[in-house]
């Protein structure tokens, strides 16, 4: 630890020589500034907690992404001066200098972090007291990962990936100004289809729901695991984009996908009441009855849970055992029967009702 | 898996012996039947391949089996179509099956003024496919020889109780396999009729009679036609309907002398043995 702190203090040292030498006023206020240092893919130290920590800013993906049009310092508002004060945390819900379009307010993550602490993920029970484990619950950065743009393009009746030149010639004949018409194309076509893959989505689930300390802390079954084991999970793992991942079952449908509730809240997509009407929600399964709903997801095997799977797995599993091994060992036998034809501990002789059986012999071998 | 029917027996169209370049064949299985067999396995083939990489999700091949197949979008597609050739053929054998009974073996009887109730039953349970006390004789008979406690191996009547298991493996394993498809692929109908847990049963029907099918045709079935050292490369009788002489030695060998003695070839009835020939291609 000592070595790293040393050599944490000999890259601050020779990053402060170099960026002094450069600019003799200490401030990171514009992109430019950020990325004297950021740029450098090397760039990380060890913490105090011992834990790796990369500053490197892929400036690239950066451009790519939604949070573009942002200055750094929009969200790192801690970071005024050089070298760093020790950082404080981004709060995703604070305003930042985008103003949203539709109200003219300055755009700011606030109603979504509402929501997330209304759900069965947020931090607090109904009553205002803190849950149980409450540094396990997630906040905005657990789940986003700031997933890049994925428009698409409609063109000639054609849905492809990415920007079509031809489809956004009609939004850059009025927008002409700056990057205004690419952002907004962007931000429209990107949210046309799920902001991330099926397989994200669930492997984002999977960090908590499919990690053992958690789920025994927290008494939960392994959400995760069940899933794939359904036709839904392995199709989505054979890269299907049109069945149901966890987002689709535990959200009402047309509700803010961060409203996810417990089955025990009447409200819940996944209450007994309104779970019939989630699979048969408008782009699911449309012509099932309520009583499709009564299928288990998030099947154990557990004997007291779920005793039908249990019962039918063994008697499958046995039945197989027995064909199988009965088999495999009749066929391990004869071929060593082969090996010594005509060898035998009871030599049956020829016996009278018996005219045409000759056993094995040497002239019968010929 | 072979297909049965005793019908053939008496109205054959082909002659129960049949020589080339010297040596004799056997007939086994007529051209309706083969074809049968080919649809089957073909049927089956797909349903595997289109199939098991959705069992086995995390197995490395599974993906790119699955996108050769045609993906998500049309590899279910093709599992339903090749499963509902095989229910087609699974009730196309049956009745193959029922009118071959009626009009050979109770045609017989009625021909002969000798069809009761009795006989009709007598006929239905002395049908070659029909398991009986030879087949469990048979077995331990087997075992008795595999383990070096007898000189003489079984000698079977012209179907085994192997080939039996062989044939009924199908006639259990499509009425498992089949109905839960069905029920997996018409969910959101069966839903009006049926609660959603159906599914869950269908779900482990489907998959896991599904391993026990495809385990049993890749280590036993294809050991009997493909692997046995006798066998390999691979059997003929699934194209040419006959089996040679050696084949007949070791797996019927009750029912070859009767065809011999039948074809008045007694004396060039040869001894029997035991895979310990091999048999020229």
């Amino acid at each position: 630890m000592r070595e790293y702190r040393l050599f944490n203090s000999i890259l601050v040292i020779t990053a402060f020589v170099l960026v002094g030498a450069v600019f003799s006023v200490a401030e990171a206020d514009t992109e430019v500034n950020c990325l004297i240092c950021h740029k450098h893919r090397g760039l990380s130290r060890i913490d105090e907690q011992g834990k790796f920590r990369l500053y490197y800013i892929n400036n690239e993906m950066f451009e790519s992404g939604p949070h573009r049009r942002n200055k750094c310092h929009d969200c790192h508002s801690d970071k005024d001066r050089f070298p760093h004060d020790p950082t404080v945390k981004v709060d995703c819900t604070q305003q930042c200098h985008i103003v949203e379009p539709s109200g003219q307010a300055k755009f700011s993550h606030k109603p979504i972090a509402d929501t997330l602490s209304k759900s069965v993920h947020g931090k607090f029970d109904a009553d205002g007291n803190p849950k149980k484990y409450q540094e396990d619950y997630p906040g905005c950065k657990d789940c986003h990962d700031q997933p890049l743009y994925r428009p698409v393009s409609v063109y000639k009746g054609e849905t492809k990936d990415g920007v079509s030149k031809r489809s956004i010639g009609r939004c850059r004949s009025c927008h002409r100004t700056g990057y205004f018409a690419e952002d907004f194309y962007d931000h429209v076509t990107s949210r046309l289809r799920r902001g991330r893959f099926p397989m994200e989505t669930i492997n984002v689930c999977a960090k908590c729901h499919q990690n053992q300390e958690f789920l025994k802390r927290h008494e939960l079954d392994d959400a995760v695991t069940t899933y794939k084991e359904t036709f839904h999970g392995k199709l989505i793992a054979l890269g299907s984009e049109r069945t149901a991942d966890c987002l689709d079952c535990h959200v009402v449908e047309g509700e803010n996908t961060h409203l996810i509730e417990s089955k025990l809240v009447p409200t819940s997509a996944t209450n007994k009441a309104n779970i019939g009407n989630t699979c048969r929600n408008s782009d699911c399964h449309v012509n099932a009855s309520a009583e499709l709903s009564s299928f288990q997801v998030h099947v154990t095997y557990e004997r007291d849970k779920y005793p039908m799977q249990f019962y039918m797995l063994i008697f499958f599993k046995a039945l197989m055992a027995i064909i199988l091994y009965f088999f495999l060992a009749l066929i391990f036998f004869e071929l060593l029967r082969r090996l010594f034809p005509k060898f035998s501990f009871i030599k049956e002789k020829k016996t009278s009702d018996d005219t045409d059986f000759e056993p094995l012999s040497d002239d019968a071998d010929k | 898996m072979m297909l049965i029917n005793s019908g053939d027996k008496t109205m054959s169209k082909y002659d129960p012996i049949v020589m080339k370049d010297g040596k004799r064949y056997f007939y086994r299985f007529s051209a309706h039947q083969r074809i049968q067999h080919v649809v089957l396995f073909s049927s089956v083939l797909v349903l595997a391949v289109t199939g098991f990489p959705l069992r086995h999700v995390e197995e490395a091949w599974a993906r790119p089996l699955y996108d050769f197949m045609g993906g998500p979008e049309i590899a279910p597609m093709i599992h339903r179509i090749a499963g509902s050739v095989l229910l087609v053929l699974f009730v196309y054998h049956t009745i193959y099956w029922i009118v071959g009974f009626i009009r050979n073996d109770l045609g017989k009887l009625k021909q002969e003024n000798r069809l009761t109730v009795g006989s009709g039953i007598k006929a239905f349970f002395t049908q070659e496919m029909v398991p009986n006390m030879k087949d469990f004789r048979d077995i331990i008979h087997l075992w008795k020889y595999l383990l070096y406690f007898t000189n003489r191996p079984p000698r079977h009547e012209r179907m085994s109780w192997r080939e039996k298991f062989d044939y009924f493996a199908p006639y259990w394993g499509i009425p498992i396999l089949g109905p839960a498809g069905a029920i997996l692929w018409w969910r959101d109908e069966v839903s009006h009729v049926l609660p959603g847990w159906i599914l869950n049963a269908a779900y482990i029907m489907h998959t896991d009679e599904a391993l026990l099918a495809i385990l049993f045709l890749f280590f036993v079935h294809w050991y009997n036609v493909h692997y046995a050292p006798e066998k390999f490369p691979a059997a003929k009788v699934w194209l040419t309907g006959y089996l040679t002489e050696d084949e007949m030695i070791h797996e019927h060998y009750a029912h070859y002398v009767q065809v011999m003695i039948e074809a008045g070839l007694e004396d060039e009835i040869k001894p029997q043995h035991f895979g310990g020939e091999h048999y020229e291609w």
